[in-house]
């Protein structure tokens, strides 16, 4: 009888684990991805008074507003299948709107994603035409949100500002706001600036189920976006720069400036 | 025979009742594709007409609320009696006198575009405030601030629950409740456009010969029936363009300085004065331009200067009978329809 007992228990609490373990785990789960702004490898202040960071040509600067927009999410599982995060027409879902001086606007939470092991992560910087087309839109792409360029619809997809001793421009300001996406059939010249990045988990696969929310800590370096692919960006030239053909360069640098610095 | 009668006054009251009631205010705010016109442009799926929602737009339209000091409304500078036009300034006027940098076209069919102002930077309807609000030399106003405003007052809440069904004002609604409003302006009942869908209109021998005339001079650029072919083109204003580069400003290609947006001539005799900056005070001088005036440039427009000659030769006669053609663009319907004028207190 004591031995059934002992048995009883033994297997109740085995159930119990195995539905504890099993069930959720075939459950849409949810996963974070934090944008954590950074320069070189100091963590990055707004609005210091004096300039504390160096790019890399040596020319001393802080940093007054960074914010950029992030769209059209992707996660990669490894039967190379994807998820993609949805995109509602007037702008509601699918858009965020990374702001260095809002804390909680760098952490995403994708939400109802199928269980899995996910494998890369892929996003656009910008916010595509498609979305421009249709017109007056919500949340993050309210155009009353100051990202929307009104001489030239479309929105500012990156745009960084700050002082710098360097700059010509009036108070040593410099302004980089990089936006573009119009294409219009027969003309060639119109810049698309929006850049999609793909980062890879390298191994250390974020497993997404109902009862663990993985977290994805990316890292954007200022430094990089001044010294990449597209250019090495100095503040001596041109540091007010507002339109698409002058911020080619700096799309390019910013594709190659999110890094994957760990999952937990 | 008299119950008869009777019954038939019934029936005829009936019919009356129903028309009167019934009927226009359907019409009213039904949006409408004239027969000679493309299919529109405007993401209607998005932002249907709604009677409450044009009328929250009529009023957001006359309204200085939506300038920074109060005192400017769009309708300072877009007229109904001149198609929406601005007749008395040649570069717009904004809040504190600030003289703008071109002249304000009229609003007419603005649904069937794609793309508006003079270099079609803006390429949809609901952005076209946006221009206008944030431009330091017309209103010179926050959008945020804008909401603001409306959200503390109880006239537009009442207004915005009942256009949108909700009583949360964003800039989306405020935006689509004007697009709504301008979207209606529909132009197309002009004496042309009776003559042209063969309502009953004729045109006098001197207008036929007008029309003639342009078709085969000027229909290249001012095409279809919404008299333009929604293009940019230089056509010769100006050897040089340091001034207004145009639609360079907005494609940064230099094959594109100094084109403009070629205009819709639908009320153009009302439109004065004309081209991006009010250049011209009438429509004499703009026939002398292009018939003396055309000046040679990398991106001259070919079609003004073809075998050697600059412009569009016209004989005395031609002048005339395109004069009086393009008053029969003139649409008197369209400027003293009630549903567009300023709405009553
Ligand atoms: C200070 C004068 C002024 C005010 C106020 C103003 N506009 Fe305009 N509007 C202009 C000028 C000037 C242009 C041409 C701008 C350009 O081409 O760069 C224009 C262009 C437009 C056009 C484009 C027409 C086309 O076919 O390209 C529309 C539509 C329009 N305005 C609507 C509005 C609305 C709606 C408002 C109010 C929210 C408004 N405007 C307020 C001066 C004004
Ligand atoms: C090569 C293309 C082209 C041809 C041909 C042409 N136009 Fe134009 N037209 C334009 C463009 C472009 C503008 C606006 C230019 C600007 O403002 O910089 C314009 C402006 C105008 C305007 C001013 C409208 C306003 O609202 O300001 C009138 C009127 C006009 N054209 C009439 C004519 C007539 C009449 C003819 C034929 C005799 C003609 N055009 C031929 C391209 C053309």
């Amino acid at each position: 009888m004591k031995n059934f007992k002992l048995l009883l228990i033994t297997v109740a609490f085995l159930v119990a684990a195995c539905s504890e373990n099993e069930e959720p785990a075939d459950t849409n789960g949810s996963l974070k991805i934090e944008f954590d702004n950074v320069v070189g490898s100091a963590n990055l202040q707004l609005n210091s008074t004096n300039q504390p960071y160096t790019n890399s040509l040596g020319e001393t600067f802080n940093v007054t507003w960074l914010t950029y927009y992030i769209s059209n999410i992707k996660l990669k599982r490894a039967d190379g299948s994807y998820y993609i995060d949805p995109v509602v027409n007037d702008g509601s879902k699918g858009y965020y709107l990374i702001d260095e001086a809002d804390a909680a606007s760098q952490v995403l939470t994708l939400q109802n994603i199928p269980p899995g092991e996910y494998t890369e992560l892929t996003f656009t910087v910008g916010v595509d035409a498609n979305q421009v087309t249709q017109g007056a839109q919500v949340g993050v792409l309210d155009p009353a949100k100051g990202l929307f360029w009104s001489w030239n619809s479309g929105y500012i997809f990156f745009a960084i500002e700050g002082i710098a001793a360097a700059s010509t421009q009036p108070e040593n300001v410099f302004q980089y706001h990089v936006g573009g996406y119009k294409l219009i059939s027969g003309n060639a010249n119109l810049v698309n600036n929006l850049r999609d990045v793909t980062l890879s988990f390298n191994g250390d696969n974020p497993i997404v189920n109902g009862s663990k929310t993985p977290e994805v800590h990316l890292l954007m370096d200022v430094l990089k976006a001044f010294n990449g692919p597209g250019s090495t960006v100095t503040f001596t030239a041109n540091a007010s720069r507002h339109s698409p053909v002058a911020c080619v360069d700096i799309a390019n640098n910013v594709q190659a400036a999110f890094v994957v610095d760990h999952i937990h | 025979m008299k119950l008869f009668c009777g019954c038939f006054c019934v029936w005829a009251l009936t019919i009356v009742g129903c028309t009167t009631d019934v009927e226009p205010i359907k019409d009213r705010y039904a949006f409408e594709v004239p027969a000679n016109f493309p299919v529109p442009h405007y993401t209607f799926q998005n932002n249907p007409v709604t009677a409450d929602g044009f009328e929250l737009g009529r009023i957001l339209f006359y309204d200085g609320m939506l300038s920074r000091d109060g005192n400017i409304s769009c309708s300072s500078c877009h007229q109904q009696h001149v198609a929406f036009a601005d007749p008395l300034h040649r570069l717009s006027i904004g809040v504190d006198e600030r003289v703008g940098t071109r002249n304000a076209p009229a609003i007419q069919n603005i649904a069937f575009k794609k793309f508006f102002f003079w270099d079609g930077g803006v390429n949809h309807v609901d952005f076209v405030p946006i221009a206008a609000i944030l431009n330091p030399l017309e209103m010179d106003e926050s959008l945020a601030s804008v909401v603001a405003k409306l959200k503390a007052d109880e006239k537009y809440r009442t207004r915005f629950e009942a256009a949108f069904k909700t009583d949360e004002i964003n800039s989306q609604r405020m935006l689509h409740a004007l697009a709504q409003f301008m979207n209606m302006m529909v132009s197309a009942n002009s004496r042309y456009d009776r003559y042209i869908r063969n309502e009953g209109e004729q045109l006098s021998a001197s207008e036929l010969r007008g029309l003639a005339a342009f078709r085969h001079k000027c229909a290249s650029c001012h095409a279809t029936d919404l008299f333009t072919d929604d293009d940019f083109r230089n056509n010769g204003l100006d050897a040089s363009f340091e001034k207004d580069t145009g639609r360079e400003r907005i494609t940064e290609f230099a094959g594109d300085r100094g084109k403009f947006k070629v205009p819709s001539l639908r009320n153009v005799a009302l439109t004065k004065p004309y081209m991006h900056d009010g250049r011209f005070k009438t429509l004499e001088e703009v026939l002398n331009h292009y018939q003396s005036g055309v000046k040679d440039s990398e991106t001259l427009d070919p079609i003004l200067y073809s075998n050697g000659v600059l412009g569009i030769a016209m004989t005395e006669q031609e002048r005339t009978d395109i004069l009086s053609f393009l008053h029969t663009l003139t649409d008197e319907s369209f400027i003293r329809d009630k549903r567009f004028s300023q709405p009553p207190n």
